[in-house]
This record gives structure tokens, C-alpha cells and sequence, in this order.
């Protein structure tokens, strides 16, 4: 049965603080593909770090680098809390 | 060392020694670019694509009797493009390009974000090339408790992997060695990889989130209060240096050109040739390397700043105030450095990925009032603002600089610029210390490209403008002017040297008067009477399209102020001027042959809100026909925002004339 806390949802809905794991990259264009290149692949742990003053972009951590995307780009990953980890 | 092809130029080409074609791939930071330096230990030469009018640097290095050709290809992230440069660097690692293929890939791999960077040389290794690995910035994974074992990784790929530094240059003998035995190698064989499960073999904690000294600092500088303080501090301090400590070398290169002209002018006889010389050739070439220290200085703080690290931060803090306007985060560093001179400002917009932003970005930054602006406004404030109004309407006029400028990108973005908003997808890198070779290395190529459109385009049209403002020199002007200087009483008592020096001035004042560059003044005074211009300001206008700081000559001539007194221009004394002749006072005192001022603070307001708007440098247009290839967009630049000056000058003299601001003092 599908736990309704592991339900996908979007990286531009959370807030600085989460750990995420990534379940999917929606869409087949340029910018999913784009995504997929800069780390975000199923399974990629990623860190919500800081969003800018303005409210937009944020600061993400993944695969032990530092990147900063757009809310418009960040919807296009799904994820799922991460597993409890170091 | 270089080899001598690398140089240009028009000399025979010796008989080409079988060169080793050596290609240089990898994402964007992962330090092919200093590497490339390090390597060749010259200046790289920035040469076109075959083909295509991507530009990139390419080195000739001569390694154990081997010519190599190392060829800097354009950042991917993968072999599926997205941009015109991506293109190109993939079609020339798949060999089908008019440039040629490759005899060995080096592949810049980043140590902090392996996996990434793994699944890129996956693809890279399906072309079948000669692939080796230069390892880089292991020494901040390892600071990070994450080394990567550079053999094992070899071991796993089955390619050779050097480790380089690309900041010290450590480790580039071993990497040219590796390169010049992969050359008689087979070529590396299409493999999957397992990206994940080989990274964690050779790298341990590979993706390990690591609370390094890069967050600590990111803690403060992008802090959610104080991050935006301490950017505009950091722009501040830079603008200070740029208008401070560029002041002694622009002094110094005036002054050099004023003494070269003396010595011409004592040496030459008066004529044209004289004229040519000092006023054409000398005051020519004296008006483009006076640009050289401020864009040394911007170009050498932009490049500390982007070597760095942190202006991938100020991208971050401002994205959404320029996105909002159609430009992007990284287009803040174009706008701020025009300020100072939009020609470094248009140069150093190459950091903006997407093509639209920076398009919009090139053609809005010359709206931002540059160093050589502030000369014509603070004559004007000067002679036609009360001292307690002038810092004011200063300000005023910068700021008006600034809300055209985003109402233009604004408009361009949902115009001719408008597409698909454009993508963030920008790395924050590790905090580093850059190097100076490095950022040396990106000052010379600024200084000799501007040198070289400098000397063609600007100069030709500063030349034109000679020719127009000095011929027809009919003899009869000449004639009355010695006449009169021959029946001065007592030429040599200090009251007739004062009237022969009121002479010359007039001569040159009837000379101007007459000249191409006056009747075309006078043609097209029309035009700018709905302004509120007379003829004089429209010639000052002409002669100014070159470089908008020869409105002050130009004017001192007509006006009969003889040369200008520099006080009248310098800011210092914006708020004091008790001088009764001058500039100043003439521009006060000019009257038209109704009897009536043909200045006013009204008139004053409108030209310089014309000359805040207005495309009056050639270097700037040059600098983007460069910077966008092609002619299209310096055009557009110059059209519009001649256009613009124009309607924003008329609409302020005819809306201030009908409120019955056109006469009286200020």
C-alpha cells in the first residue's frame, strides 16, 4: 500500500532544512535531460540549503557539489523523504 | 613554449610539422581553462571554430620534439547540447566538423563531483577516441576527507588518469607525458560504467555532504540579511578603485598625450599635416588607450571575483530582481561594471550562459552613465544647477540610467528577445584562491582584443571626424585673422599676447564655423530644436559619436572658451564655481540672434539627459559587434538608444517649456 509520507513531491516545495532522495525528473525535453546531467538521477540524495533573499533560487547539495535552481527547473524533480543517514 | 604559428601574422609558415591534435573537454569549472594555461605557459590566442564564429583559445606547446595543437573546447555536460558552443565541442570530438578530429581527448575531471562527472566521460568514451583523465581539484576533495585514488580510478577506467592542479599547475609534465604516449595508443574502447559503484571504489564518502569551509563562508556571504550588504559593499570597494586608482594612469596618459602633441605641434609646421597629426592621430590614438587602466582594473577584479568563487554568489543573491526584468543573476556584474565603462562591462557578460540574457544584457549595459559621461554633467550642473541642487540632480540622472535600462531589457525580452525563460542551473564552486597567471592571462586577452578594435573601427571614425571638423580651411579666414593679428600694438607686452591668444581662438572658432562638420551641425539643428539645441550644441553632438567626452572640446571651440579649463569638467568642483570666464560661463551667457539665452537649466537638463541616453561611443559598439558577432545588434544599440535620447530629450525641453520652466535662472 502506497504510505502517503513516501507520496512523491516536487523540490521546489520544500523547505531549506530537507534531505530528499530523487524517485523521478519529470518531462523528455532539454531541461529534463539538463537535470539529469547536473546529478539528479533516481536514487541522487539531495539537501535543500538556502534559498536567496529574494525567495528564489535555492541552494541545493548533491553528489558532494553545491547547485542553485530556479523554482520553475526544482518542480521538474520528484522525491521522497531521504532514509535516515549520516 | 610557443610555437611560431601560433603567433600570426604575415609571415611564412614554416612547413607543418605533423602537429598533434590534442582536445580539451570537460563541464564548464572543472578547470580546462587554467589548465590549458599552465600548459602552453603562454597567453593563449583565441581563435574561431572553421566553420562557425564560436571562439575559443587554442596553445602550441612543443613536448619531447611532438608539436601539439591543445585545443580548448567549449564546457558540456553531456554529449546532448543545448547551446551553439556545446555544439561545436561535441561535433569536434565526434571528428565531423570542418576543424578536424582529435588525435587524444583529455578530459578535465572534477574530484568533488565524481559520479557527474563519470556519467559525462561515459558518453565521452563511446566515441571511441583516445581518452586520458587530468584529475582536478583532488586537493580540495581531500580536504574534504574524500580523496580520490587517482590510480584505481585508472585501473577502473582502463584510461590514464593524471592528477593536476589546475591553480599551481602541479602535475602538467606528467599530464603532457600522458599525452604524448596516448597518441600512439588504441583508441579507448566504448564501455558502459557504473558511475556510482565505481566511484564509491575509488573515492571514499564519495557523495558525502561535507560541511567544508566553502558552507562556512557561503553562512555569511549568502546569508538571508547581510548577504545583499555585503555584495554592495564588495561593488562599492571595486567602483572605488576603478574611479580612484584608475584617475593617476588616465592623468598620466593625457598628459603624455598633450606632451607628444606640444612636441609635434613645435616640431610640424601649422597645416594640415599639423593638424592631422596632433588632432587626428594623436588625440586618436590618446582616446582609446585612455580606456586601458579602467578595464585592466575591472577586467583583473572581475576575474579575481569569478576565479574565486563568489561571483557565482552574487548570481545567486540577485537572480530574481534581474530575472524579474528579463535579464538574468549573472548579467549584474555587465551592469555594474558599466558604470565605470560599458566596453569591460560588454567583455565580461561572456559569463552568461543563456544567449538571450546576454544579449539583452550587452545591449542595455552602455544605458548604465559611465566615467566619461560625468564630464559633460558636471559642466552642466555646474553652470546651470544651484550648488545645494547639483548632487541631486546628479543622482538623479544615474538613477533615470538604470530604470531605462530595465524597462529596455524588459521590453526586448517580450520582443525581439522573447523565448522560453531561460534555465538556472549554476554551480556554486568551492572557494579557491586564484591564479594570478590565470587572471593575467584574462586581462591580456581583454587589452589586446580592445587594442585591436580600437585600432581599426574607432579610429577610422575619430579620424572622420577630424576631416570633418577641419576642412574647407578657405585662406581668407587665415588672411583676416593675421591681418588683424598684425596690427595688434605691441605684440610682445603681456596685454598683446592676451589679444593675440584672443585671436587664435576666434580663427579656430571661424575655422569650426565653416567647416563640414558645422554645415552638417546646422542641417540636421532641426532635429534637435525640439530639444531645445542650437546649432553649436547639435555640432557638439555630432563630434561627440565617437566618444561622448568630445562634446567638451567641441563646445570650449564654439563658444570661444578656448581650451576648456579642466576645473570646469573635474567633480571636485561641481559645487563651486566662482570662476566669471570659462566654459561655464559662456554656456551661461550665450545668447542667439534674437538676443535671447540659447541656455538654460532647462535646455542643460535636456542635454544631458540626451547624452545619459544616448549611443555615443564607438568603442562600446565595437565592443559588441565582438561580443555578438555580428553587425545586427550594435546597430540595434545605436538606433535605439539614439532614438530614445532624442524622444526623452524633446519630451522633457517641450513638457518643461509648457510649464513655463523654458527661461530664467535656476
Amino acid at each position: 500500500m502506497p504510505n502517503p509520507s513516501h507520496e512523491p513531491v516536487s523540490l521546489a516545495s520544500l523547505r531549506p532544512g530537507a534531505s530528499v532522495e530523487v524517485v523521478r525528473v519529470d518531462g523528455e525535453d532539454v531541461l529534463a535531460r539538463r537535470l539529469v546531467d547536473h546529478g539528479f538521477w533516481p536514487g541522487t540524495r539531495v539537501d535543500v540549503v538556502r534559498r536567496a533573499p529574494f525567495g528564489d533560487p535555492t541552494q541545493y547539495r548533491l553528489r558532494g557539489f553545491r547547485l542553485a535552481l530556479r523554482k520553475s527547473e526544482a518542480a521538474r524533480i520528484f522525491v521522497v523523504p531521504a532514509p535516515a543517514g549520516p | 613554449m610557443t610555437a611560431p604559428a601560433s603567433k600570426g601574422g604575415p609571415r611564412a609558415i614554416p612547413s607543418p610539422a605533423p602537429a598533434l591534435v590534442v582536445a580539451f573537454a570537460g563541464r564548464q569549472n572543472a578547470g580546462k581553462t587554467s589548465l590549458l594555461m599552465h600548459l602552453s605557459g603562454s597567453i593563449q590566442k583565441p581563435v574561431n571554430f572553421p566553420g562557425s564564429s564560436v571562439e575559443r583559445t587554442e596553445a602550441h606547446v612543443v613536448h619531447r620534439d611532438v608539436l601539439l595543437r591543445l585545443v580548448d573546447l567549449p564546457g558540456i555536460a553531456s554529449l546532448h547540447t543545448v547551446s551553439p558552443d556545446e555544439a561545436i565541442a561535441v561535433e569536434f570530438l565526434r571528428g565531423g566538423g570542418q576543424a578536424g578530429r582529435a588525435d587524444v581527448v583529455c578530459v578535465a575531471v572534477d574530484a568533488c563531483k565524481l559520479t557527474v562527472e563519470l556519467k559525462l566521460l561515459e558518453e565521452i568514451m563511446s566515441l571511441g577516441l583516445r581518452v586520458i583523465i587530468a584529475l582536478t581539484k583532488n586537493d580540495v576533495a581531500t580536504r574534504e576527507g574524500r580523496p580520490v585514488d587517482a590510480a584505481a580510478l585508472g585501473r577502473e577506467l582502463q584510461v590514464p588518469v593524471i592528477e593536476v592542479n589546475a591553480a599551481t599547475g602541479a602535475g602538467k609534465t606528467e599530464l603532457l607525458n600522458a599525452i604524448a604516449a596516448a597518441a600512439s595508443s588504441i583508441p579507448t574502447a566504448a564501455r558502459a560504467l557504473a558511475p556510482d559503484a565505481i566511484a564509491r571504489s575509488v573515492q571514499p564518502n564519495v557523495d558525502r555532504v561535507v560541511h567544508s569551509r566553502t558552507d562556512r563562508i557561503d553562512a555569511v556571504l549568502l546569508h538571508p540579511i547581510f548577504g545583499l550588504p555585503i555584495l554592495g559593499a564588495i561593488v562599492f570597494g571595486i567602483f572605488q578603485l576603478i574611479f580612484s586608482g584608475a584617475d593617476p594612469f588616465i592623468t598620466a596618459i593625457e598628459t603624455g598625450q598633450g606632451a607628444i602633441g606640444d612636441a609635434i605641434t613645435s616640431l610640424v609646421p601649422d597645416g594640415a599635416v599639423q593638424s592631422f597629426l596632433v588632432d587626428g592621430l594623436v588625440n586618436g590614438v590618446g582616446s582609446i588607450v585612455v580606456f586601458l587602466p579602467q578595464i585592466i582594473m575591472l577586467v583583473a577584479l572581475v576575474s579575481l571575483l569569478e576565479a574565486s568563487g563568489y561571483m557565482a554568489r552574487a548570481s545567486f543573491l540577485l537572480d530574481r530582481a534581474l530575472s524579474r526584468v528579463g535579464l538574468s543573476g549573472r548579467s549584474f556584474v555587465p551592469m555594474a561594471s558599466s558604470f565605470a565603462c560599458a566596453v569591460p562591462g560588454i567583455l565580461s557578460a561572456r559569463i552568461i550562459d543563456d544567449e538571450r540574457d546576454r544579449i539583452a544584457t550587452i545591449v542595455t549595459a552602455p544605458l548604465m552613465s559611465c566615467s566619461a559621461r560625468l564630464p559633460v554633467y558636471v559642466v552642466l550642473i555646474g553652470a546651470f544647477f544651484a550648488p545645494s541642487a547639483a548632487g541631486i540632480v546628479l543622482f538623479s540622472i544615474y538613477v533615470m540610467g538604470i530604470l531605462v535600462a530595465a524597462l529596455v531589457a524588459w521590453l526586448l525580452r517580450r520582443t525581439v528577445l522573447r523565448g522560453p525563460h531561460s534555465a538556472l542551473m549554476m554551480e556554486l564552486p568551492v572557494y579557491q584562491r586564484p591564479s594570478a597567471r590565470v587572471i593575467a592571462g584574462q586581462v591580456w586577452i581583454a587589452v589586446r582584443e580592445f587594442l585591436v578594435l580600437a585600432g581599426t573601427v574607432i579610429f577610422a571614425t575619430a579620424l572622420i571626424i577630424w576631416l570633418l571638423s577641419y576642412y574647407p580651411r578657405p585662406a581668407a579666414i587665415h588672411a583676416e585673422f593675421e591681418a588683424q593679428r598684425a596690427a595688434v600694438a605691441a605684440p610682445d607686452s603681456p596685454d598683446g599676447a592676451e589679444q593675440i591668444e584672443r585671436l587664435d581662438a576666434a580663427e579656430n572658432t571661424a575655422y569650426l564655423e565653416q567647416s563640414w562638420l558645422a554645415d552638417a551641425g546646422r542641417a540636421i539643428q532641426p532635429v534637435f530644436a525640439l530639444a531645445g539645441f542650437d546649432w553649436r550644441v547639435s555640432v557638439g553632438i555630432l563630434a561627440a559619436f565617437p566618444a561622448r567626452e568630445l562634446i567638451i572640446p567641441t563646445l570650449g571651440i564654439l563658444y570661444s572658451a578656448g581650451d576648456v579649463d579642466p576645473g570646469d569638467y573635474d567633480l571636485a568642483e561641481l559645487e563651486t564655481d566662482h570662476r566669471e570666464t570659462g566654459l561655464r560661463a559662456r554656456l551661461r551667457e550665450s545668447t542667439g540672434p534674437d538676443g535671447e539665452a540659447t541656455f538654460t537649466p532647462l535646455v542643460a537638463l535636456s542635454l544631458m539627459i540626451f547624452f545619459a541616453l544616448c549611443s555615443q561611443c564607438m568603442a562600446t559598439l565595437a565592443a559588441i559587434r565582438r561580443e555578438t558577432r555580428s553587425w545586427r545588434w550594435p546597430v540595434f544599440t545605436f538606433t535605439y538608444m539614439t532614438v530614445l535620447a532624442w524622444l526623452a530629450a524633446v519630451a522633457v525641453y517641450q513638457i518643461g517649456s509648457a510649464l513655463g520652466l523654458g527661461t530664467g535662472g535656476a
